[in-house]
């Protein structure tokens, strides 16, 4: 590559990183703005930030939704390590059956899936809520869970569980003592997504949530309609800077574990 | 028997995903063939008037606007996008992972958060106005809100990181060596892309494109925040019918019309990766 073209790479790439994320830097600068309208800044406040605390419909949804996301990850976490190591056991052909049934929530948009299971609930008269929301989010939490616990499973030496079943080990034994240790930080890593994925959904919540269940995005959304106010602005940074946090950590236990192995 | 045995594992998370996505499934497209009364209520009796209202000329709209809006998104991102997965995929290691971490970070960032943030970019006392004004640019606030293209910009926005990915991957894969050959043998920088790296990463576009027209078939929530409900589009259709509970059969038939349009694009792209075994799904 000659400098030219290099120099042109360089500014194509830096120009779109900067359109990427002038967006989300401006929300985060204007949450800190005196001044309610985005027309002027008047000078930096954490006003919006307080507001945000003495807020009850809000403390309300984000209870709401903590509690709905943790379920859903401890769920999925459950059913989507179970299924890995299910589709260790059974015929390839199963496997692959597995593997197209497991992108299937994935594929359906999420528009006609949150209408699916509206319409479905609904004739089941199950009460809109935190179960109807855990339901509807594990189900597109566990194929992640799923992917990332499999592609870990994969990488386990099989001579270590030839040994085992040749030291007389049972096939409980087995999954226990070995197979769930070994892929414990790819399911802390996998929950830890979910955890994420289901603390930002808007589109299926909005079907799911109940009278007195909004969840916070949900909210947010119905804030948004109304207007730009800078406590939206202060929100929004908040949820962020928990997402990274909870991204942040999950890196760091998938690290570790490689760490550790490479030292083993 | 013994093959039975070995699979019954299987079966309790099979029905489990198959009690949730199949059977509600099958259960809109049922209510699609429905009637409902007065006060919307459902009524037992089989009809195609949903599915015949579609080639209304009204809705035929919506479904001509979705399709517009999803194929546009698939072809803006296509054109920044690939650059930037090209430029990427050439740069030094340790640039690249800064580069990959970048794309992929916006997956982790509210949906909402960055639609929103095109409000306070475009918005009439937004941040390009602001300094437009400043400058002396501009007298009066350009309007750039509520209009096609600033949710065309928004579902863009929100779905490029899918597509750079997708192109990066088919990129990073692509065997260096034919490309050096390519130079060896006489062919400018142009002829070597358009006759070698152009057509090898082909399978990576089309994974990208679905990736990026499926999703915007559904994201309703840019279309009401920064289309202002005035173009409609079928998520925001689907979604006023049935949560103001007025037709849901209606809701139905356009579900499944959705979900047909999700099986053409899905079909299209198995045809185009065919011959290509390392596919999407």
């Amino acid at each position: 590559m000659n400098s030219r073209t290099k120099k042109f790479r360089t500014v194509y790439l830096s120009l779109f990183f900067v359109i990427l994320y002038i967006p989300v830097l401006s929300v985060i600068l204007y949450s800190f703005n005196k001044s309610p309208s985005t027309a002027q800044w008047a000078g930096f406040t954490l006003d919006w930030y307080k507001e945000l605390f003495n807020d009850r419909v809000i403390t309300e949804a984000f209870k709401i939704s903590i509690q709905v996301a943790f379920l859903t990850s401890i769920l999925s976490a459950i059913l989507g390590t179970a299924t890995a190591i299910t589709s260790m056991y059974v015929t390839k052909k199963m496997e692959k059956t597995i593997n197209g049934v497991m992108i299937l929530p994935l594929l359906v948009p999420e528009v006609a899936l949150g209408v699916s299971l509206l319409l479905f609930f609904n004739a089941l008269r199950l009460p809109f809520g935190h179960l109807t929301l855990v339901l509807s989010h594990s189900l597109f939490c566990v194929p992640y869970v799923y992917i990332m616990v499999q592609l870990r499973l994969k990488e386990i030496n099989i001579s270590i569980i030839e040994a085992a079943k040749d030291l007389g080990a049972a096939k409980w034994q087995i999954i226990r003592t070995i197979i769930i240790p070994l892929v414990m930080p790819s399911i802390i890593t996998a929950s830890l997504l979910a955890l994420a994925i289901s603390l930002d959904d808007v589109v299926i919540s909005t079907y799911m949530s109940g009278p007195t269940s909004t969840t916070l995005p949900v909210h947010i959304f119905s804030m948004m309609r109304v207007g730009v106010t800078p406590k939206i602005n202060a929100l929004c940074t908040l949820i962020l800077v928990g997402t990274f946090f909870i991204v942040g950590l999950s890196q760091l236990v998938s690290r570790k574990s490689r760490k550790e192995e490479e030292f083993k | 028997m013994k093959k039975f045995k070995q699979n019954a594992p299987a079966i309790p998370i099979l029905a489990w995903i198959g009690l949730l996505v199949g059977v509600p499934l099958i259960f809109v497209v049922v209510l699609s063939f429905l009637s409902r009364d007065n006060l919307g209520n459902i009524v037992f009796q089989f009809t195609l008037e949903n599915y015949k209202r579609i080639f209304d000329p009204i809705y035929l709209k919506v479904f001509l606007n979705s399709f517009l809006l999803a194929a546009l998104t698939a072809i803006i991102t296509l054109l920044i996008g690939y650059p930037v997965a090209y430029f990427t995929a050439n740069l030094e290691s340790k640039k690249r992972s800064l580069a990959i971490g970048l794309i992929m970070l916006p997956f982790w960032i509210s949906s909402l958060l960055r639609t929103y943030g095109w409000i306070i970019l475009l918005g009439n006392t937004g941040l390009i106005n602001n300094i437009l004004l400043r400058m002396n640019i501009v007298k009066s606030p350009l309007s750039m809100m509520y209009k096609f293209s600033t949710i065309l910009i928004g579902t863009a926005y929100m779905l490029i990181p899918f597509m750079i990915i997708a192109i990066y991957n088919s990129v990073d894969k692509l065997d260096k060596s034919l490309l050096e050959a390519s130079s060896d043998l006489g062919a400018s920088k142009w002829k070597t892309f358009f006759n070698i790296t152009l057509p090898l990463t082909i399978p990576g576009i089309a994974g990208g494109f679905t990736l990026v027209f499926i999703p915007s078939l559904g994201l309703f929530f840019i279309s009401d925040l920064l289309g202002g409900g005035k173009t409609i589009f079928l998520g925001n259709l689907i979604n006023t019918q049935v949560t103001k509970g007025r037709n849901k059969p209606l809701a139905a038939a356009f579900s499944v019309g959705m979900i047909i349009l999700v099986l053409v694009v899905l079909f299209i792209y198995s045809r185009v990766t065919k011959d290509n075994k390392e596919g999407l799904f």
